[in-house]
Formats: structure tokens, sequence, C-alpha cells
């Protein structure tokens, strides 16, 4: 109550204030965010949607949680993310590491570049992975033999352009909680003779693990709903969770089985970005 | 003699031996390639975008054929590409200063006071940054068919505003926790209506943080795909032009000169952004935008 009187004099006006403030976001949010979430909720347990007077039933979860092509699809969505992620954590904690305590000057420009080359030409990006890694590409064209046909259209090229296209999230929360660590720690640990296996062991990784779990969940949310790359990139073998949804409710028009898949894949971000925050308050690393 | 020796001397004493040396100097070395490695991940395909933007071929393949501005000339007269252009342009020029505004309340409501619900709130305003957009673009194309409201350029602003201004709530609060409230205190005793704390206290501190997170909304809504697709109509955004011709061969050219041109002005937008930061201290308002 103390802060609130030295903010803007008495009490009663800061109330109205902080309504006035806050009405025309929160309204919007309620209107076109959170109604929205709940019409969808709605879609998925009406019996015929988008007809909502046919009668309510649980069958839409019921067929999408047991068909087996959905988890069949879910596991390569998981296999294919998880891949990545451990594609992108062996590049991010070196980089975090060398941003922090090995650039010196060049430490912005690193964070910068990482930020710039996320902003650039979001779906061309990803389209210039064909160029690298196809037949003609020039993966092909610098190995010698006949062209290696797997580099595209499969889930190594999925893989890796899932990779490069979210190593930006992945390194920053990464790099921020390696910023905390007090760099004394590894001179201590080389005058005991540690070499630099034991020092990313003992004190490099658990002194950073929340940030890495932070960025883990913070990029598993977008990529295991990714359908662009997918549709880019991939083929047959890399078919998404997201690229499913997608073709239930917009080939398919099945818009019962769409929105129970979706609101599945929202309860999961909700728990992941739960467990993120938690993680983040428990560290004082989120601010 | 002995001022001829000593600088030698020196020398010798700060030198370790030669093992450590070598050992000290291919460490270096590892680092530099991993380092290439790493850059040659964020830039090579934008590299190999301008490449091909200058070759005299419409496949994407090795070797390059030969120099040409061809396809930059045909981007020039394509309707449909124009059009998008023109789309993405006029959206984002709605989206931007709608965020700014609405981004800008939110972080002083959040920031500069406390009240009942501020922790739902703050969650709520957090929801669209974490949440996969893939979602929130099939609920919205959900609730737009439901209320029969036909899908536009109108839907596409609405629901892009929703998913960018918590950027600019984002950028903004962390400025606003910077700044020393004592400031704001100050003024008000002095006699300060509380539009003079806002005019000449509050605003001339949070016009870089404002400028920026102005700028990265703009790029975010020019940028965005996922939101778009689910939410337009007949028409086309940049992004979902992209995307619907790089799957049409007789196009990929053409794709790569325009990108080439968009992401150089996007490069020079940016560049301002983060020359405006700086000035306001960048990283901790960057660490939160990239919070998402």
């Amino acid at each position: 109550m103390a802060a609130v009187t030295t903010a803007v004099g008495r009490p009663r006006r800061t109330r109205r204030g902080v309504f006035g403030i806050m009405f025309a976001p929160v309204t919007l949010l309620i209107v076109l965010f959170l109604a929205p979430m709940l019409i969808m909720v709605q879609m998925s347990i009406v019996k015929y949607p988008p007809d909502v007077a046919s009668g309510y039933t649980l069958e839409h979860y019921q067929t999408v949680l047991t068909d087996p092509i959905n988890l069949r699809i879910a596991w390569t969505t998981l296999f294919i993310g998880t891949t990545s992620m451990i594609l992108m954590l062996a590049i991010a904690l070196p980089l975090g590491y060398y941003m922090v305590f090995r650039a010196g000057k060049w430490e912005l420009f690193i964070l910068l570049s990482l930020v710039l080359a996320d902003e650039l030409a979001p779906v061309v990006k990803i389209y210039a992975w064909q160029s690298i890694l196809g037949r003609e590409g020039i993966f092909n064209w610098f190995i010698p033999g006949p062209p290696v046909s797997w580099l595209l259209f499969s889930r190594f090229a999925v893989v890796v352009t899932l990779a490069a296209t979210y190593i930006t999230y992945t390194t920053i929360p990464i790099y921020a909680a390696m910023k905390a660590i007090d760099p004394s720690m590894f001179e201590a640990a080389i005058d005991l003779g540690a070499g630099w296996w034991t020092q990313a062991r003992k004190i490099l990784i658990p002194l950073a693990a929340p940030g890495i779990f932070i960025a883990m969940i913070l990029v598993y949310i977008p990529m295991l709903t990714d359908f662009v790359t997918a549709d880019i990139v991939g083929g047959t073998g890399s078919y998404m969770m997201g690229q499913r949804v997608r073709d239930l409710i917009l080939s398919g028009g099945d818009w019962g089985s769409g929105a129970a898949l979706n609101f599945v894949m929202l309860v999961v971000s909700i728990v992941m970005s739960v467990i993120a925050y938690w993680l983040a308050r428990l560290n004082r690393i989120e601010r | 003699m002995a001022e001829v020796a000593q600088p030698a001397g020196a020398a010798v004493a700060v030198r370790a031996p030669a093992g450590v040396r070598a050992r000290v100097a291919a460490n270096r070395w590892m680092w530099r390639a991993f380092l290439a490695g790493v850059f040659l991940v964020l830039f090579g395909p934008l590299v190999i975008l301008v490449l091909f933007s200058f070759n005299d071929s419409n496949v994407l393949a090795f070797p390059l054929e030969g120099f040409t501005l061809n396809w930059y000339s045909v981007a020039a007269q394509d309707t449909l590409l124009k059009e998008s252009l023109v789309n993405s342009t006029l959206v984002a020029f709605i989206v931007a200063p709608l965020c700014l505004v609405l981004g800008t309340l939110t972080a002083f409501g959040l920031t500069r006071f406390r009240f009942r619900g501020r922790g739902a709130i703050g969650g709520l305003v957090g929801a669209p940054l974490i949440l996969p957009w893939l979602v929130i673009g099939i609920a919205a194309l959900m609730a737009y068919g439901r209320l029969d409201i036909d899908l536009s350029l109108k839907t596409v602003i609405a629901t892009q505003t929703i998913c960018t201004f918590p950027l600019v709530t984002a950028i903004v609060s962390a400025q606003l926790f910077r700044f020393e409230r004592v400031q704001e205190e100050a003024a008000i005793d002095l006699g300060c209506s509380r539009m003079q704390v806002l005019r000449y206290i509050i605003l001339p501190h949070i016009a870089p943080a404002l400028a920026a997170a102005g700028i990265f909304a703009f790029t975010w809504s020019f940028n965005n795909f996922e939101i778009s697709f689910f939410t337009i109509g007949f028409q086309q955004t940049f992004p979902i032009w992209v995307y619907s011709s790089v799957r049409n061969p007789d196009h990929t050219a053409v794709v790569n000169a325009i990108s080439v041109v968009i992401s150089a002005v996007q490069v020079g937008l940016i560049y301002l952004a983060v020359r405006l930061l700086r000035r306001g201290g960048a990283a901790s308002a960057l660490g939160i935008e990239e919070a998402k």
C-alpha cells in the first residue's frame, strides 16, 4: 500500500488510474486472445462443429488421443525436436561460454548477430537450406561421388534447419545464465588442476542448468508446433504435429479433431511455460 | 649491457614453455573455427540468397551460372508481389503504433502499480509471447469462423496486435525497471502534474526503448507468417507470398532477389533499433525481448 501512495498520491485515484491504463490492453486480450481460445475449446467438445446445437461430447479427444497415426506423428515430432535440441545445445553451450568469458569486446557483437540472423528473411531463410542440402546444393557440389539424396526432404534436413532457425532462442537464455557465473570459479578450478571437461561438467553446466532448462522449454514450445520448416525442407518421413493440425483444419475441414489436438498442444505448452517460469523465479534470472 | 638484456629477459619471463604456448594457440584456433561455423550457420543461408539473386539461372544449383540483374527487374514488375508488399507494409504500419500504445500502457500498469489481479494480468500479457503462434492462429481462425467474421487484413491486424504488443511491454518494462522511481516522486513533490511528469521525466527516459520497441514490433508484424497464414482471406502478405512462391520453381530467383532487398532494409532498421537501445543499455532489454 505504501508503494501505491508514494507513486501517485492518493490510493483511490491510483486504482482508477490503473483501471484506465490497463482497460484497453486487457479488454483486447480478453476479446481477441482469451475468447478465441475458449471458442476453440468449445469446438473441440461440440459433436459436429461448428454447429453448437449438435450437443457436446468428448469423442474428439478420444479419437485424437488414440489414433495410431497421431501417436506416430507425435513420436516423429518429439524425435526431430529432441535431436535438433541436442544439436543446438552442442552449439549454444560453448557459444554462451565463449560470449561470457572469452569474447571480450565482441560479446555484444555476437549477441546482436544472433538477434539479426533471427529477424531476417523468415521463410526464405528456411528455403535457402534447399540450396545447401539439395542434390545440386553446396554439400553435394563439394562432396565427390554421386549426389547424396537423403540430405534434403528428410528428417535430417528438418533437424538441421530447425536447429539453425532456433539457435538464437537457445543461446540467449543460456548466455544470460552463464553471465551470472563468477569467472574466478574457473581460475580456482584450473589452479586445482581441473581440465576443460571437468570445468564444464562441475562448474559451467550445473551453474547454468536453470538457463539451459528454460532455453529448452522456450524452444520446444514453438519448435514442436512448427510446420513451415517441415513443409519446405521435410519429406514424407518428417510429417510433424504442426502440419497435422494445420491439415486437419484447413485441408480436412475436421474442426473437432483439429481443435482437440490444438487444445492438447496448448495444454502441453502451458505446462512447459509454467515450469520455465517456476525455474526462472527459483533462480531469479527472469527479472 | 644491462639495458640491452632487460627487454629480452622480460620477454623470457612472460613467455610460457613451448608446449603450453602451442596448446594456447591450438585452443584459440579451435574457438575461431567454432565461431566461423556458428556464423556460417547463422548467415550462410542469407549469403546464398544474395548469390543466387545475381545468378543467371532459375534453379538453386551449384556451380553458379553467371551474373545478372534480371531477377531484380522481374521482381519489380510482379504485381502479386507488389500487392503483398503493400499489404504487409500497411499491416505493419497499423500494428506497430497500436502495439506501441498498448504495450507502453501495459508496461506502466504492471511496473508502476500494485493492484489485485496483477499476477493474472501479467500472465495474460505474457501468454501470447510464449504460446505457439500456430495454436493462437488456429484459435483465431475458429473464432472468426464461428462469429461469421470474414477473414481479411483486418483480422490479421487484430490478431497480430495482441500477439505483438506484449513484446513492446517486455522492452519498455525493462527500461522502466531500471529507471529510478525517485525521480518521478521528486517531480510530484515539487508540484508537477501527472502530465508534466509524463512529459518531462518519463518520456525522455524511455524514448530510446520506445523507438526500438516500435521498430521491433514493425519487423515482427512484417515478418509474421503463422498468424497471418491462419487469419488472412484471399489477400497475401509478403511472408505468405514467399511461402507460396518457394513451392513454385518458376519463382525461386525472384524470391531471392526481393528477399535480399527486404533484408537490406531490415538490417538498416534493426541497426537503428539497436543503436537506440544501446543508448539506454541494450543487453537486458534484448535479453527480455528474446524470451519468446
